[in-house]
C-alpha cells in the first residue's frame, strides 16, 4: 500500500504495467525512461530473451526527489506477458498500488486481451487486492498500425474497461499517451495515500 | 505549498518536467490535507460543573473497608 511514512519521510508507490505479451509494457517504462532527464537516470532493469520478450520483469525505479519535504520514488513494474509465466505476474503484483492495462489494439489480439484482464482479476484477488477498487487506468495502445487491423477505441472499452476507469489511446513506440497515462495512474495512487501510524516513528 | 512545488521541476525539459509539475503539486495538496487531518485537535473547554467538597465520595478508611468486605465474604 502506498504510504506517507512521516518517520522517514518518504512516499513511495508501486505501479504495475499488466496485459499480454508483446501489447508493449516495456515500451512505455522504455519511453519514460528516455526522458527522464541524466540526473535522474537510475538503472532500468530488463531482463529479456533473444528475441526480446521480457523473461521476468522489467523494473524502473522513478526517483522524482523531495517534494514537500519528502523523498518520493514511484517504482514501475511490468510482468511478463506470456501465460505460461503466471506466478511472475503474481510475484510482481504483490503490494501493489496501481495497475496500467496495457491492451493490444489489434483485433486479433482482443482474446488475448481478455484472457489477460482476467488473469491480473484472479492474481489480485489471489494476492488480497479487491479489483474493483485498486487504481486501475486503461491504455489502448498500438494506435499507430493500420485502421483495418485494429479495434475501435470505443469496442475496446466496451469489451475491457468494464470499471469505467480512465483509459488512454497510446502508440507506445513513439511516446504517443505514455506520460498521460501515468500521470493518471500516478494520481490515482496518489489520491490514495494513508498516513499510518507512522508517524510517530 | 503547493504552488512552490512546480519550481523543482521548472529546469526539467520535456515530457518528464510536465509531468513532475503535475505531481508535484498533487503531492504537496496530499501532504497539506494529511498534515491537517494528523494535527492534534483543539481540546473542547472542560465543562463546568457544581463544586463538590473536597473529600465528596472519598473512601477515606481503604483498609478497614477491604477487610470489612473480605469478612463480609466469609
Amino acid at each position: 500500500m502506498s504510504v506517507v511514512n512521516y518517520g522517514t519521510r518518504e512516499i513511495t508507490c508501486k505501479i504495475v504495467y499488466y496485459g499480454p505479451g508483446r501489447s508493449g509494457k516495456t515500451t512505455n517504462l522504455q519511453h519514460i525512461y528516455s526522458q527522464l532527464p541524466e540526473e535522474r537516470k537510475g538503472k532500468m532493469v530488463s531482463l529479456a530473451t533473444d528475441t526480446d520478450r521480457t523473461l521476468f520483469f522489467d523494473f524502473l525505479p522513478l526517483d522524482l526527489g523531495t517534494i514537500s519535504g519528502f523523498a518520493t520514488r514511484f517504482q514501475l513494474y511490468t510482468v511478463p506477458g506470456q501465460v505460461y509465466y503466471a506466478a511472475t505476474r503474481k510475484l510482481v503484483l504483490q503490494g501493489v498500488d496501481g495497475v496500467v492495462f496495457v491492451a493490444d489494439s489489434q483485433k486479433r489480439q482482443l482474446p488475448e486481451n481478455i484472457e489477460s484482464l482476467q488473469d491480473l482479476h484472479a492474481n489480485l484477488a489471489d494476492e488480497g487486492f479487491d479489483p474493483r477498487t485498486i487504481p486501475l487506468v486503461m491504455q489502448y495502445n498500438k494506435r499507430d498500425l493500420p485502421a483495418g487491423e485494429i479495434s475501435s477505441i470505443e469496442e475496446l472499452d466496451e469489451t475491457l474497461n468494464f470499471r469505467g476507469v480512465p483509459y488512454f489511446a497510446g502508440s507506445a513506440i513513439s511516446g504517443g499517451g505514455v506520460f498521460e497515462t501515468l500521470r493518471s495512474i500516478a494520481s490515482m495512487v496518489l489520491s490514495r495515500l494513508s498516513a499510518p501510524a507512522a508517524k510517530d516513528a | 505549498m503547493a504552488e512552490n512545488a512546480k519550481k523543482g521541476s521548472e529546469d526539467e525539459g520535456g515530457e518528464f518536467a510536465d509531468f513532475m509539475a503535475d505531481i508535484s503539486q498533487e503531492i504537496a495538496q496530499r501532504v497539506e490535507s494529511l498534515d491537517a487531518a494528523a494535527a492534534p485537535k483543539v481540546a473542547p473547554e472542560p465543562k463546568k460543573t457544581t463544586p463538590m467538597p473536597r473529600d465528596a465520595g472519598l473512601i477515606l478508611e481503604w483498609e478497614n473497608l477491604a477487610d470489612r468486605m473480605i469478612e463480609d465474604m466469609r
